[in-house]
């Protein structure tokens, strides 16, 4: 059997729950990790899962994103590759670039191909050139007075709602919908602002808005031969805020459109000189119409639904293009089966907008069984610090139909127990039952259509009541309740 | 067993058995013995313990419900009433479930609106099968409202004649008593004779039962009575041997004083005489008392503080199901020692207040009154309930009025505009049914207290006790069904050993346990570890009261 040319060592730049993962798929190859970590993230489970772990500073977050810092962790743990993750400086076309610099691979695109794709304006002008109809949208808005008056006009042609977005923008960060004149040019100021805190760049455009689409996704994988394949569709529509909820594969579309959105995306990675895994977004209206929306030069959290409906391991095909090789399959041979619907489990109060809700994870019991995935950096005792994102685990099942997968999601999420902090489970339990998701009747604006949702009782286990009440009697000597 | 009475038979079934009986049934009053020996403290988990060898007995009927149970329920057992009934439904699938009403103050103290009252009627009667009404003046009116829900229910109704001695309690009241019921409600009931303080001879009872079956030949005819004088034996063989069809009776090994006595003594008594208790089997009904006996050391510290039985209740007439807590006041009072004067004035207020029947309302009226007589001098302290009762509140008093002297002193005490006490029963006395809830409202209103929707079941409790339905709906958002958890936890005196196991089963039949693995104070904060079905669980507790002073080193 010919020896595979393989990484010893790679250095995982990332936290949570992505780098568990990345980890895992390191291990499969028998290449060693190297975790690092800030002060403040300590106790995260990650660290105990790599080979090796090295702290960056002392936190919170500054600290995973210091490109000097990390590389000099990576050389000094003699890693020979970094992969980023998500989040943090996985788009950072900078780091990509210190990381070749530096002599250390980089598990991702090249960072000319980051800075042109994580540039939205380099981004359409490339899907335009590839026959992709982009939504209609003005070039970067110039500051000040001027970039207000292009603003007007555009909006004066497209007519409102429109949409303002960072020119560097993404998770939905920078984006905002605006519905006159009067809030297009507020809007312009705070997402400009947003833009700079979030980006370091206040650089906005305009776009129209499309009402009420399917946000589909295409998983493509690239390496350095040229040869670019997709695994299929994901569909995101649902969304708050423009921040993913729930992520599901295949995003049953008509096999025609969804074979002229897969080849899109194939032509979009090709004429970027893509490498690596990657995620090409559209919006398809209800008439099958679609549009280019950009590329996220990165391994996806919702990632998984894909792995789990196609059987390819993304991360390893990763690190594999990465050390050179090439893509390890055709597109002949990439088959979709079932239906994969992935939840963020956050520890986040819903009845609450969302708000985070930190605290220790008193008690963590996970499900299992047929078709379930998981993939969390939480356990027992874990106390969730309030600097990072408030992902607990991603919650991911497979079902050979759309109601199986409906069905063993449900099971799986009565399947937790998550005592300490509040969840979003119950509110995904809730959409669970809701008749338009279970009949796939749903677009963009499902959340926002749906409030009732959150019409929702918090229901502790039963045993964790009663041993309330056992703690009280302990502590009184008797029952303060029988008096 | 032969003849048995079950929850398959129709109503008209039932009585047509009843009827055609030529000995006796027995019904299983827990309830009152709960009430009467162990201030109501009994929890349901003991109910189902023993429930497969009632169940097996045969009895008539298991009274559950009703009386004082349904407030301590919520007040000091943290159980939803109606949950308690599906505990018993579910534990004794064939017995008839029974409940004790109070006419227009249903399971409480004061009349309650006619729509309240039909409201929770039925909802209590989709579970309760026998409804044992009865009125503390033996006013008919007061009792329709729940006689008409009660058969729209298509449930067995149980009107009552409350019974006492003394001279105007002849036979002939009783029987023109029966007669206004029966002319109310139709033949289709079972009439009960309530003998709720245990009085009277067997000799007096038997000629009652003989004189209104003498006047209503086809009136099924059944016997509640208390021990207290510990000769309800007796009054319940004259009444078997003249015409009674059911007796009120309790397990030997639960059964004591005040509340109902021994089945199995009835039974081997009457078996002497001829008549055999229809449909009991005697072996389920001794290993009841075998499980009894064990679970009865849980409830010691509830028993009644004077035991044994006690032959002058012939003069202070107490009903058994007030005595536990009458006596429970008394202590709380620091007037322990003068119950015997106390007792003594009750005998005296009960015939100067007009000779009715010392029962719920009525027994507290008379209780506190001899109280407050002995404390502060007599009627020198007249409580509202004692005013609203001599202004006829409650309807008419049935045989006579209190002397002028009496009714001076109750209805002018601190009475502002100067109006003399004949002045006010003209113009203020009578009957004076409270207005109709608005139950939407009310309904609206529990809502909001409890931040979620309710259910009609929520909103029966809620009418009837607004406070303590509150309470209990919050407690049991917080803590659960801990009626599930063994009644020796509920009632734990001194906290838990180290490594003590808690085990317990839910309502599907799944084990579950709490272990307690340490327990530490800061300050007064209190941290428990504990083992949840294999879990590990810290839960702290910040103590309140005088239990937060830090304990002595």
């Amino acid at each position: 059997m010919e020896q595979r040319l393989m990484f010893e060592k790679i250095l995982v730049a990332n936290r949570g729950e992505i780098a568990v993962r990345i980890m895992r798929s390191a291990r499969e190859l028998d290449i060693k990790t190297v975790a690092i970590y800030e002060e403040t993230d300590k106790d995260s489970y990650h660290i105990t899962q790599g080979d090796e772990a090295i702290c960056v500073g002392p936190g919170p977050r500054k600290d995973y994103l210091n490109i000097d810092g990390i590389i000099e962790a990576a050389k000094k743990a003699g890693a020979e590759a970094i992969h980023p993750g998500y989040g943090f400086l996985a788009e950072n076309p900078d780091f990509s670039k210190a990381c070749t610099d530096a002599g250390l691979a980089f598990i991702g695109p090249p960072h000319d191909v980051i800075r042109n794709l994580g540039s939205k304006v380099i981004a359409r002008r490339i899907a335009k050139e590839s026959d992709i109809p982009v939504i209609p949208a003005t070039e970067t808005l110039s500051q000040g007075a001027k970039g207000e008056d292009e603003a007007l006009g555009f909006a004066a042609e497209y007519g409102y709602p429109t949409m303002i977005k960072a020119v560097a923008g993404g998770g939905g960060r920078g984006i905002r919908q605006v519905d006159d004149e009067k809030a297009l040019l507020a809007g312009i100021k705070q997402s400009r602002s947003e833009a700079l805190m979030s980006f370091g760049n206040d650089e906005v455009y305009l776009e129209k808005c499309v009402q009420r689409p399917q946000h589909v996704e295409v998983q493509i994988l690239a390496d350095k031969y040229g040869n670019v394949v997709h695994l299929g569709t994901r569909n995101c529509s649902i969304q708050r805020r423009h921040q993913k909820l729930i992520e599901m594969a295949p995003a049953v579309l008509k096999k025609p459109l969804t074979e002229e959105i897969c080849g899109a995306a194939v032509r979009v990675a090709k004429a970027a000189d893509y490498l690596s895994a990657g995620t090409v977004e559209f919006l398809v209206e209800p008439d099958g119409s679609f549009y280019f929306l950009e590329v996220n030069t990165r391994i996806q959290v919702e990632h998984t639904v894909t792995e789990m409906v196609t059987g390819i391991d993304l991360v390893r095909e990763q690190l594999l293009i990465a050390l050179g090789e090439p893509v390890g399959f055709s597109q002949d041979q990439v088959v979709e089966r079932g239906y994969a619907i992935e939840l963020r489990i956050n520890a986040e109060d819903p009845k609450n907008d969302f708000f985070a809700s930190p605290g220790v994870v008193q008690v963590y019991q996970a499900p299992g069984g047929h078709g379930v995935r998981l993939d969390g950096a939480i356990y027992q005792g874990y106390e969730i610090p309030r600097y990072y994102d408030s992902m607990l685990v991603k919650l991911t099942v497979y079902g050979f139909t759309w109601q199986e997968a409906v069905d063993r999601l449900a099971r799986a999420l009565d399947g937790f127990v998550i005592i300490g902090v509040k969840t979003t489970i119950p509110y995904f339990k809730q959409i669970l039952q809701e008749p338009d998701f279970i009949q796939m009747k749903f677009d963009t604006s499902y959340i926002d259509t749906h409030p009732h949702l959150l019409d929702y009782l918090e229901e502790e286990g039963e045993m964790e009541k009663i041993a309330r009440l056992i703690a009280e009697i302990n502590a009184y000597g008797y029952n303060p309740h029988a008096q | 067993m032969e003849g048995r009475i079950t929850t398959e038979m129709s109503a008209e079934d039932i009585l047509g058995m009843l009827q055609d009986a030529d000995g006796y049934y027995l019904c299983n009053n827990e309830r009152d013995v709960s009430q009467s020996d162990f201030k109501n403290r009994l929890m349901p988990m003991t109910t189902v313990k023993v429930a497969p060898h009632r169940e097996a007995t045969g009895f008539f009927s298991v009274e559950v419900s009703g009386g004082a149970s349904v407030h301590v329920d919520l007040m000091r057992k943290q159980v939803n009433p109606f949950e308690r009934l599906r505990i018993s439904r579910k534990a004794m699938p064939n017995t008839l479930l029974q409940a004790v009403c109070r006419g227009a103050s249903l399971f409480g103290y004061r009349h309650y609106p006619e729509n309240v009252i039909r409201f929770a009627v039925r909802e209590f009667a989709k579970y309760v099968d026998v409804w044992r009404v009865y009125d503390f003046l033996n006013h008919v009116p007061n009792m329709i409202p729940v006689f008409e829900e009660v058969q729209r229910a298509g449930r067995i109704l149980m009107p009552s004649i409350c019974f006492s001695t003394g001279k105007e309690h002849t036979d002939d009241y009783y029987v023109e008593k029966v007669k206004e019921i029966l002319e109310v409600t139709g033949s289709d009931v079972i009439m009960s004779i309530k003998n709720h303080s245990g009085l009277g001879t067997p000799r007096r009872i038997g000629h009652l039962v003989e004189a209104i079956r003498k006047s209503c030949p086809d009136v099924i005819l059944h016997y509640h009575g208390c021990n207290t004088d510990g000769n309800d034996i007796g009054r319940m063989i004259t009444a078997v041997l003249a015409g009674v069809k059911i007796c009120d009776v309790a397990d030997h090994g639960l059964g004591a004083v005040y509340g109902q006595a021994p089945a199995l003594t009835l039974i081997q008594t009457l078996r002497d005489y001829g008549k055999e208790a229809i449909g009991v089997d005697v072996q389920p009904l001794v290993r009841a008392s075998d499980v009894l006996r064990r679970e009865r050391r849980i409830y010691e510290p509830f028993e009644n503080l004077f035991r044994g039985h006690d032959p002058t209740v012939a003069s202070y007439k107490l009903t058994g199901g007030a005595a536990g807590s009458t006596f429970e006041q008394a202590e709380k009072g620091g007037f322990l020692d003068r119950m015997p004067e106390i007792l003594e004035e009750m005998g005296r207020v009960q015939i100067e207040l007009g000779n009715w029947w010392s029962v719920t309302p009525g027994s507290q009226i008379l209780w506190t009154t001899a109280v407050n007589n002995v404390l502060y001098g007599r009627y020198e302290r007249p409580s509202l309930d004692l005013k609203n009762l001599i202004m006829g509140r409650y309807g008419p008093l049935p045989f006579y009025d209190p002397q002028e002297w009496i009714c001076q002193k109750v209805l002018e005490y601190q009475r502002s505009d100067g109006k003399k006490w004949h002045q006010i029963i003209a113009e203020e006395g009578g009957v004076v049914r409270p207005r109709d809830a608005d139950l939407e409202k009310e309904r609206e209103n529990l809502e909001n207290e409890v931040g979620r929707p309710v259910t009609n079941e929520d909103l029966a409790l809620y009418l009837l006790y607004s406070f303590d339905t509150v309470s209990f709906l919050k407690f049991e958002a917080r803590y659960g069904k801990t009626w599930l958890l063994p009644p020796e936890v509920w009632f734990r005196q001194g906290g838990f050993k180290l490594g003590e196991r808690i085990t317990f089963e839910d309502e599907n039949g799944k084990p579950h346990y709490i272990e307690i693995i340490s327990t530490r104070r800061e300050g007064s904060t209190v941290i428990t570890s504990l083992l949840v079905d294999h879990t590990f669980h810290t839960q702290s507790v910040t103590l309140e009261g005088a239990d937060a002073c830090p304990p002595p080193t």
